[in-house]
């Protein structure tokens, strides 16, 4: 338990008779990045903010680095950083003043500060506009110096609200490095986000939100395993042979359905890639592809939501 | 579940006013204003220290004259201009201070720093007060050199203390309106409305109050004044509906601190003026005394408009 | 003796076939009367000598009047209302005044000189009267003068008026020139009797008297004692004097003031505030019964402690205590108060300047207002700081 740096029991959040964040339990582990996933308005932005003490919980118990965001929020966030959606700069100042106002509210001692502020800045790779007005950057950049504010600040915990949203790929590859860049060094990430297959690449684990409530969490191995089934998935694109005859009778073999014409999706609960190769080549059949599907989370999102739908 | 939060609320205050303090001095919005005020204070003073000048006037508080003589020429008197000058600087101080914070998305991410709304809202408004004051003592300095300059006597001390009063008066009638507009700050997430709705106050109070004070009076005055107690009630009750309005408020305590032979506020009744010796001025403690109601209600008044800005802020989502 | 029996034999020789009809009863005929009978005259005057004519219950008639025995050179007119005359006619019992105008020249050789008057009427009515003028040497002019009330007593502001009685004792008309010597810068001023105009000179006729009056005004800082006048009346070399004393005793004199000097002080509304008066006594005498008293705005209280002194000696000085508290409606600022002594015939004031001061506890409760506010704020601090 030493390990987990945010731990949440029965979390409850209501707006009026509304339950916005319906008693959940998470735990975040120090150094792994954990995406919040789930569509708008699922609570992963109302989680956050109580993490942070920035809104009131109406029931259960948080616990962050070892701090009550509610009774000790400055304790909190001066270990947390935040990144809000769409993070927003004082437009008239300068990358280095935006700094410095933040780093004279953390009560950084004054001769660390230029430092401070430098490094940041480097690691983003904003060093080379530190002076420029922040009215000129790019939505990009602003989320970088958002990412900067958490190094300068030197957070145990960073918490993202949505940092890809808005960006171009391009941008977006350079955030999710810059991601990367933080759990190296030792920083526990939190990130939330509706687009699911950027985050899948970064995240160790993910929590889906659904209506308040935690659906799934864990990696994303074990949702998809949760969701779409235990097995390894498997395409076959083969020509001149029966593939569903052909790999009928291969041990671990689940099913097997034709996706379209020469093409094949098998499900197995093991790995039969070198049993099904074999048997279409001994078939006479020419083997194309035979890939390993990585279970992606927009399936299991998609597939988990229609259940949901189905069960509601 | 009330529980008690650790941490002092001041918590960093001094960065957050040191930032608006500076934001304010450098932001062009603020060489406006300024603009405004020396223009509008000008001709007041201008004409009052030329009249001033020519007529040797046996009063000896010649200096307070600058700032409260009604020149014909202009048919208003210095204070007269700041009565309504003030709330314009502190609206236009005010108005953004939260909500535009909330527009540029800034407000969560200062949230997320270490301190508490309690001292982004105070830092604000202490950095807006501070704002005024600058601008104010700057202005009375100017007055008071242009005095010098022109007059070629320098002012007594009592005069001084008195200016001084009259400039402590002045910043707290700023914060009165400073914190209402802040408070629309709060209400309003677009700027516009609420500077709007804080000008809609300052117009009620200067244009509609004085209208609404009288049809107020002439329902609750008894029908028949029979005595002069009758009339002095009627009189206290009306001035009392007006003291509503902070201007009043200003304006008295400006006349009590600024013109020393000022006895009362109120109705005078004839016995009350018998053996009184006319004109003689009071001393300076009892000028200061005779405002206290009205210093002390511009100053209550303040905290309370305040409160509730940071009520209805405390109760708002951060989350824009 | 001689002259006035043959005055009376003259008398009585007309009354032998004349009887008075009034008073005296019994007394009847015609008269000639005249003071002095026998006079002295100097030589080169004028000698005027009243007779009466009178009537005692006789018929009237008219009376031809003639001198006898005039010595030459002489010359004497009979005049009756300052015309001459040669008869007169005096109704029953009535009198007809006329003079004898006489003029002595001046070679006129000292002797006596008899004269007769005679009055006849055209039936046996006469009457003659002698006169005998002795050509004398100058009989000197005589004044007197007296005072009933020589010596006067009274404080230096007062009047010491004197009633003098001149005296002309000598046989005429006299212009007496009053003059009075006192003590330096003593004025003195002489007036009639009962007039207001100041004279220097009174014209008296002979034999008369009248009255003067002599007012003397000692200086104000005039120390108490005696101080003796000479009051001088001359006239053609005749004088008198006499000496008028005036007996001037103390006088008390009052100064209101505070032991600074300051006229002026504090009070608060509604409460008592107490200054410190100072009596001070800068005359000679000592003032009886002095009494406090003074006048403040309306609704004003004013006290005073003691409100009554009995006595400030000379140069002695009392402390009184004056209590005023202002009315609870006052407004503050500066007021008159005048405070009062009023002593036996003295009294001094003095405008005090009072500033009236408002209670500090209206401060204290504007300070309260803000308190309550600034609860307000600590209660939304507590209720709601909860991010």
């Amino acid at each position: 338990m030493a390990d987990n740096v945010i731990e949440v029991r029965g979390l409850l959040k209501l707006y009026g008779a509304q339950r916005a964040v319906n008693a959940i339990d998470l735990d975040i582990r120090r150094g792994e990045i954990f995406g919040l996933l789930g569509p708008n308005g699922a609570g992963k932005t109302t989680t956050i903010l109580m993490l942070l003490g920035l809104t009131e919980t109406s029931g259960g118990t948080v616990n962050v680095l070892g701090f009550d965001p509610v009774r000790q929020p400055l304790e909190v966030k001066r270990r947390v950083g935040y990144l809000p959606d769409a993070v927003g700069f004082y437009d008239h100042l300068t990358a280095r003043e935006n700094l410095v106002y933040t780093a004279r509210l953390l009560d950084i001692p004054r001769r660390q500060i230029d430092g401070r502020i430098l490094e940041a800045l480097k690691s983003v790779k904003l060093d080379d506009v530190i002076d420029k007005r922040v009215s000129t950057f790019s939505r990009g950049m602003r989320q970088r110096l958002g990412i900067a504010e958490i190094v300068m600040k030197q957070a145990e915990v960073a918490i993202l609200d949505e940092p890809t949203s808005g960006l171009d790929p391009h941008a977006t590859f350079e955030l999710l490095e810059m991601i990367r860049g933080l759990k190296k060094s030792g920083v526990a990430v939190l990130l939330s986000s509706h687009l699911l297959d950027r985050v899948q690449s970064v995240c160790d684990r993910v929590a889906l939100f659904n209506k308040g409530n935690v659906a799934l969490m864990g990696t994303v191995v074990e949702l998809a395993n949760q969701v779409l089934g235990a097995g390894h998935p498997l395409q076959v694109e083969a020509s001149g042979v029966d593939v569903a005859a052909t790999l009928n009778g291969i041990v671990g073999v689940q099913t097997v359905r034709q996706e379209s014409d020469g093409s094949w999706r098998i499900v197995a609960d093991r790995d039969v890639r070198a049993a099904v190769a074999q048997r279409i080549v001994s078939a006479g059949g020419a083997l194309t592809r035979l890939a390993d599907l990585q279970p992606s989370l927009e399936e299991v999102y998609t597939r988990y939501f229609q259940e949901a739908r189905h069960a509601a | 579940m009330p529980r008690s939060r650790e941490g002092s609320p001041f918590t960093g205050l001094g960065p957050v006013f040191l930032k608006e303090f500076a934001d304010h001095l450098s932001s062009a919005r603020m060489m406006v204003l300024m603009l405004f005020v020396i223009v509008f204070g000008a001709f007041p003073v201008a004409t009052s220290l030329q009249t001033l000048r020519t007529v040797v006037d046996p009063n000896s508080f010649i200096f307070l004259r600058i700032f409260t003589l009604e020149s014909e020429q202009v048919g208003i008197s210095f204070t007269a201009a700041l009565n309504f000058i003030i709330p314009l600087m502190a609206i236009g101080l005010g108005f953004d201070a939260v909500n535009s914070e909330f527009n540029r998305r800034t407000l969560s991410r200062v949230l997320s720093q270490p301190i508490y709304r309690d001292a982004l809202l105070l830092g604000k408004f202490l950095g807006g007060l501070a704002t005024l004051a600058v601008a104010l003592v700057a202005l009375w300095l100017i007055v008071l050199g242009a005095g010098l300059l022109l007059l070629g006597v320098p002012p007594r001390g009592v005069e001084v203390a008195r200016g001084l009063s009259f400039l402590v008066v002045a910043i707290a009638y700023g914060g009165v309106w400073l914190a209402i507009a802040m408070l629309f700050s709060v209400i309003f997430r677009s700027t516009a409305t609420s500077a709007l709705c804080a000008l809609g106050v300052w117009l009620f109070f200067f244009i509609l109050w004085p209208l609404l004070a009288g049809a107020l009076l002439v329902g609750l005055a008894p029908s028949e004044i029979r005595s002069m107690d009758d009339y002095a009630a009627v009189q206290s009750m009306g001035l009392g509906l007006m003291r509503l309005s902070p201007g009043t408020l200003f304006s008295e305590a400006v006349l009590g601190l600024l013109s020393p032979e000022t006895r009362t506020l109120g109705p005078m009744l004839p016995s009350q003026m018998r053996g009184a010796i006319m004109g003689a001025p009071l001393p300076f403690d009892q000028s200061v005394l005779l405002i206290w109601p009205q210093v002390t209600g511009l100053i209550a008044g303040m905290i309370v408009v305040f409160a509730a800005a940071y009520v209805i802020f405390q109760r708002e989502e951060v989350r824009a | 003796m001689r002259r006035l029996l043959a005055l009376l034999v003259l008398l009585v020789l007309p009354l032998a076939g004349a009887h008075a009809q009034g008073d005296p009863p019994g007394v009847k005929g015609l008269f000639l009367l005249t003071d002095y009978p026998s006079q002295t005259v100097r030589a080169g005057e004028v000698t005027t000598i009243r007779v009466k004519v009178n009537n005692a219950g006789l018929v009237p008639e008219p009376l031809a009047l003639s001198l006898q025995g005039v010595p030459t050179g002489w010359k004497a007119d009979i005049l009756g209302g300052g015309q001459p005359v040669a008869a007169v006619m005096a109704g029953v019992n009535q009198d007809v005044t006329v003079q004898i105008r006489v003029e002595v020249p001046k070679d006129a050789k000292p002797g006596s000189q008899n004269l007769v008057l005679n009055a006849k009427g055209q039936t046996l009515q006469q009457a003659s009267l002698p006169l005998t003028l002795t050509v004398g040497t100058e009989t000197p002019a005589k004044l007197s003068l007296k005072s009933r009330l020589p010596s006067l007593r009274g404080t230096p502001r007062s009047a010491f008026e004197y009633t003098l009685t001149v005296g002309n004792d000598s046989g005429k008309d006299l212009t007496v020139a009053l003059s009075a010597q006192g003590p330096a810068n003593f004025q003195n001023t002489f007036t009639e009797g009962f007039g207001s105009n100041e004279i220097s000179s009174i014209p008296i006729e002979a034999g008369q008297t009248k009255d003067i009056k002599l007012k003397v005004t000692p200086p104000r800082d005039v120390k108490a004692g005696d101080y003796p006048v000479l009051v001088k009346v001359a006239a053609e070399g005749a004088t008198a004097e006499m000496r008028v004393t005036l007996q001037v005793s103390g006088q008390g004199k009052l100064a209101l003031s505070t032991k600074d000097g300051r006229l002026s002080g504090e009070a608060e509304i509604g409460k008592a505030s107490t200054y410190t008066l100072i009596l001070n006594n800068d005359g000679t005498a000592p003032v009886e019964e002095v009494e406090m008293s003074g006048t403040v705005p309306a609704n004003w209280k004013v006290e005073f402690n003691p409100k009554t002194i009995p006595s400030i000696a000379p140069n002695d000085k009392k402390e009184v205590q004056v209590a005023v508290t202002p009315a609870d409606k006052a407004i503050a600022g500066d007021y008159v108060a005048s405070f009062r002594a009023n002593g036996r015939g003295e009294q001094a004031s003095a405008d005090f300047r009072i500033t009236v001061t408002t209670s500090t506890l209206w401060g204290i409760v504007g300070v309260g207002v803000i308190a309550v506010a600034l609860l307000v704020l600590l209660g939304a601090v507590m209720r709601f700081g909860r991010r």
